[in-house]
């Protein structure tokens, strides 16, 4: 079972410099969860205190937005979580 | 109807097929409404000048500052304490004499949107923040008209183009707020994600081609790579939910 995570350029500092990471779970968040076991400096630039995604985060599964409900999403071998940031810059 | 005059300055893009006559007629027939004339705005209404928009509004209430300059590239060194609105045009109009330029030296707020708007066929996104942004959103949303979304941010650009009541609008991947911040920009990048922009929009007017609707194009500078993912109308949404989705044909 591997599932590629696709790291943000703004979070490869958390992932030894690395652009995508092999991870495992049945959903998007058990995926993440594993990511963070890996690379815990990543956790609070996805996820709040109190557990939530950050507003500035979306999370893409095979080039298609899972939002909403992104962490409870199903994935399946073969898959990839794109992890990108919403932009406000202009 | 084309002049002689116009027939010669848009002779190059006459002469792309999916363009000629009609189409040139098409864009001297439209109005746009540019929200902002910074990085997104130089570049957008640059080329919607020279591609001969017959009207463009463009409204930003900021002060040309020497920070602005590596990237909006209608402001020059001399225009350094002049106002953004009164610079735009008078380049703009410089550019193109063609055309009507109106410069707005205004904060867009919810309630002078629908008056800063009236009349433009559609909305193009040059702004730096997102309340604005889905002020924007909401009022296109509201009147039916497209949205030309377009942000920055390093190396890093964003695009998504909103037709109301067929695809997904901005405020569909709406979360929450999200912090303000300084985004450090590369100068190129606004001007490149700008052009996009702008190929959207004349895209759009013209009705040819495939539009970035129900989908948000990724640029990444640094790896030169561009991503399209796929959008989803959210049916929740605070400014679209309400409408009835109408498939295309
Ligand atoms: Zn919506």
């Amino acid at each position: 079972m591997s599932i590629k995570v696709h790291i943000h350029k703004s979070h490869r500092q958390f992932t030894d410099g690395l652009s995508v990471v092999d991870s495992n779970g049945k959903t998007v968040g058990e995926c993440l969860d594993n990511l963070i076991k890996r690379y815990p400096g990543i956790k609070e630039k996805l996820f709040d205190k109190k557990g939530n995604l950050l507003n500035v985060i979306e999370i893409y599964v095979n080039l298609e937005s899972a939002y909403p409900n992104e962490l409870i999403k199903k994935v399946s071998n073969g898959d990839d979580i794109y992890l990108t940031a919403k932009l406000s810059g202009g | 109807m084309l002049t002689q005059n116009d027939l010669e300055r848009y002779d190059r893009q006459i002469m792309i097929h999916e363009i000629g006559k009609e189409g040139q007629e098409k864009l001297k027939s439209a109005t746009v409404f540019i929200a902002g004339a910074g990085g997104l705005g130089s570049s957008i209404s640059i080329y919607l000048a020279a591609a001969g928009v017959g009207t463009i509004r463009i409204v930003d209430h900021d002060t040309i500052e020497l920070s602005n300059l590596n990237r909006q590239i209608l402001h020059w060194n001399k225009d350094i304490g002049s106002k953004k609105a009164c610079s735009a045009q008078n380049k703009l109009q410089t550019l193109n004499p063609d055309i009507e330029i109106q410069g707005g030296d205004e904060t867009i707020t919810e309630e002078n949107i629908s008056r800063l708007a009236a009349g433009s066929d559609l909305i193009i996104d040059a702004m730096d923040n997102f309340p604005t942004r889905y002020i924007l959103n909401k009022y296109a949303v509201d009147n039916s008209i497209p949205f030309f979304h377009g942000a920055v941010k390093g190396f890093e650009g964003r695009v998504m183009t909103v037709i109301p009541g067929k695809s997904a609008c901005f405020r569909c991947l709406y979360k929450g707020p999200v912090p303000e911040e300084k985004s450090p920009v590369i100068g190129v990048l606004p001007g490149l994600i700008g052009c996009i922009q702008a190929t959207e929009v004349i895209k759009y007017i013209t009705g040819i081609g495939e539009l970035l609707s129900n989908k948000l194009l990724l640029y990444d500078g640094l790896e030169m790579k561009f991503t399209i993912l796929k959008i989803n109308r959210n049916p929740d949404c605070e400014h679209c939910g309400h409408l009835t989705i109408q498939e295309d044909t």
